[in-house]
């Protein structure tokens, strides 16, 4: 009989159990191309996906399908499949379901890559998307046209924080037939599973919070195994025939775990964006205290916004707990342990004083990433952005005195400190122009 | 493979192939409230190794129409007039859990059909505890909860598979979500009201194979091996699994199918 864990016991426990011959208790790094077959019929069975196995790492891998497993578990999925980042995770989602011809509809709130993914590249492969306002209900309905094939958002929205009704928004897409995809990467399988409200699909950037430790780069799909892909017409990459393997059809073959083995049999197999096992495994170290990072991130997240709201440097602040966020009330619905360790907030003094903060805090870590055990910033205004003008920048939905904060698990009074230590730099700035 | 049989709309899985005549078939026949999927780590490999395999829905279940069967001796006569409608005229029957019910019957009942019976996690009768039936009427997302942590070794609870990346108890759930709601409850009674089992399984007269599961908890192993001492001539091996032997030992479990075959021949 199987138990069913707890997230904290299959944080550590899913996808292994000690090994059988080395008695290893941590997952092995199998650092390894290619596996010996025992014969030729294994052989044959293994490329034709009839039975599970390892046939090369660029299609899987055991220290990757622990990490797989792991995942699918934590965030409730079918099945999962890992890969070199979370922009291959995105594009291996788009490439398995969409053809030319075919329409997306996504939120216009997203992280910059992926707009870019698909308003540049996937629009010279005749691969359209409509943008849409994440929250508005009404827009993503009237959007979903008869050849759109997925949805997509994010629950929490880089940088601008805003919030997707991911239960509403999967209503639609149930009633139009159409897969909603979900990048989770703010706030983790501990904050909010997509799938419980009824998504399909789960993308995380592994990079970010799951990783944990800025030392690995990584992706993954989780397929949640409840869309139904049966419309040979509408979703042909699924459930028509497929060009190898006799023709067969995903969906028919495999059910509930079409999407993944379609993308494990084209997309890993034809694209090559494979995970290295060690950075699996690093990834795997991470998630074993995913939930004590999370709720120590969720801890020091409310202490940062307590110590930002009162203090004379700051403009303005924009998080999703704070309740005069316009999302305030649905992500206490659907985030109530907290939603997520990134803050942003405007600096007095616009642009220049952006960049007196930046260049003196110490502590702080000044660079592109969040999700890591340290607290990081960027100011877009002087780095990402810094070709764009104000009016540019607005348009993008970002202001020139922004600040993006990932707040870190030290200890929150060296945090203040070092702040404070930015915020009187850019005083100076900020006083010379007043 | 879709056919329009006796009004309805019928999927059987063929591993992708078009059936041919001059080829053996299998005949993979599913539990309650499963359907092909079952199989999945079977159907495509037999394909490969030279056999005609049809593994149907049963009506209701999967992608199969029509009205649910509400007996074995239903299942049996449906499975049978499938066969027929197909033109073939003997197979090799692998039967799971309620499937090794429904292969018992058919042994008996219409044994110019048989060329093999192999009964994967089987017994003569499957009787089922109230509680399960109840909760299968009532709440019958509960109830394929509880079956597939009951139906699977421990191993299920840390999402352990040869398949990467497969998480086979929300797999297993989902598998039956794509069933009528209906269709567990009509199931589980099926088998519960099943008593002819004794007796099919003494008429059988050809070499069998028992797969048994040495931590089966939906039909305990000391059932699987009073069927074995039942039937004249009937091997069986014991895996270290649950009911769910199938995807949890599919690599085993095919070897020992594959050997079979060949002491057919």
């Amino acid at each position: 009989m199987s138990e069913k864990y707890k997230f904290d016991t299959m944080s550590l426990h899913s996808g292994h159990v000690p090994d059988k011959e080395t008695g290893s208790r941590a997952v092995p790094i199998y650092q390894t191309t290619s596996y010996v077959f025992k014969d030729t019929d294994e052989a044959a069975a293994l490329y034709n996906m009839e039975v599970g196995g390892h046939l090369y790492t660029r299609i899987s891998n055991p220290t990757i399908a622990t990490l797989e497993q792991r995942l699918a578990s934590l965030d409730g999925g079918v099945s999962c499949v890992a890969c070199s980042s979370g922009m291959a995770a995105m594009h291996l989602v788009v490439t398995a379901i969409c053809s030319s011809g075919d329409h997306i509809v996504a939120s216009n709130k997203m992280y910059g890559a992926n707009i870019n993914l698909l308003q540049h590249t996937m629009t010279r492969f005749g691969i359209e998307t409509a943008f849409v306002n994440p929250n508005n209900l009404e827009e993503i309905e009237k959007a979903i046209k008869p050849n759109t094939k997925l949805v997509f958002g994010e629950v929490i929205g880089n940088p601008g924080l805003d919030v997707m009704n991911v239960p509403e928004v999967a209503k639609i897409c149930k009633e139009k037939n159409v897969p909603l995809a979900i990048d989770a990467t703010f706030n983790t399988p501990y904050l909010m599973k997509p799938i419980s409200y009824g998504a399909n699909i789960v993308i995380h950037s592994l990079t970010k919070w799951i990783g944990g430790h800025g030392i690995a780069i990584g992706g993954a799909i989780i397929n949640g195994g409840n869309f139904d892909w049966g419309n040979k017409e509408k979703f042909p990459t699924i459930s028509g025939p497929h060009f190898a393997m006799n023709g067969i059809s995903f969906w028919e073959e495999f059910g509930p775990s079409a999407l993944t083995a379609k993308i494990r049999a084209e997309g890993m197999y034809n694209f090559g964006p494979s995970l290295s096992p060690n950075n699996a495994f690093y990834i795997l170290q991470g998630i074993e205290t995913l939930s004590l990072r999370m709720k120590k991130h969720i801890e020091n997240t409310k202490m940062m916004l307590e110590f930002l709201k009162d203090n004379e440097a700051v403009s303005w602040l924009r998080h999703p707990d704070l309740e005069d966020h316009p999302d305030h009330k649905i992500a206490k619905k659907i985030l109530p342990l907290g939603s997520g360790s990134i803050i942003v907030f405007g600096i007095k003094g616009g642009r220049d004083a952006g960049k007196a903060f930046i260049e003196n805090v110490k502590l702080s870590s000044h660079l592109a990433n969040v999700g890591d055990a340290k607290t990081l910033i960027i100011h877009p205004g002087s780095t990402t952005h810094s070709h764009l003008s104000s009016e540019a920048m607005k348009m993008s939905g970002l202001t020139d005195d922004m600040i993006r904060l990932s707040v870190g698990l030290e200890d929150i009074e060296d945090i203040k400190i070092d702040f404070e230590k930015g915020f009187k730099a850019a005083s100076k700035i900020s006083n010379k122009r007043s | 493979m879709y056919k329009d049989f006796n009004g309805n709309k019928v999927y059987f899985s063929t591993g992708g192939l078009n059936l041919v005549n001059d080829k053996e078939t299998l005949c993979f026949v599913h539990g309650a409230g499963q359907n092909h999927y079952s199989f999945t780590q079977q159907i495509r490999y037999f394909v490969s190794q030279g056999y005609n395999v049809v593994a149907p829905d049963f009506p209701g279940h999967g992608f199969s129409e029509g009205n649910q069967t509400t007996s074995i001796e239903e299942d049996m006569l449906w499975l049978a007039e499938l066969l027929a409608f197909l033109k073939i005229e003997k197979a090799t029957f692998i039967g799971h859990s309620q499937g090794c019910l429904t292969i018992l019957e058919l042994a008996e009942k219409k044994p110019e059909l048989i060329m093999g019976l192999v009964f994967v996690a089987g017994a003569m009768s499957i009787p089922v505890n109230d509680f399960l039936i109840d909760t299968s009427i009532n709440n019958p997302e509960k109830a394929y909860d509880l079956m597939v942590t009951w139906g699977q070794d421990s191993y299920g609870s840390f999402s352990i598979s040869d398949w990467p990346g497969h998480n086979h108890l929300a797999e297993g759930n989902a598998v039956m979500k794509m069933n009528e709601p209906s269709v567990l409850s009509t199931d589980l009674k099926s088998c519960n009201l099943y008593e002819n089992g004794k007796q099919a399984a003494s008429t059988i007269n050809i070499n069998c194979l028992a797969v048994l599961a040495k931590f089966d908890m939906m039909t305990p192993l000391k059932k699987g091996l009073q069927m074995v001492e039942n039937i004249k001539q009937c091997d069986y091996k014991i895996l270290e699994c649950g009911h769910f032997l199938p995807i949890e030992k599919p690599k085993e479990l095919n070897s020992l199918i594959k050997n079979y075959l060949n002491s057919l021949k």
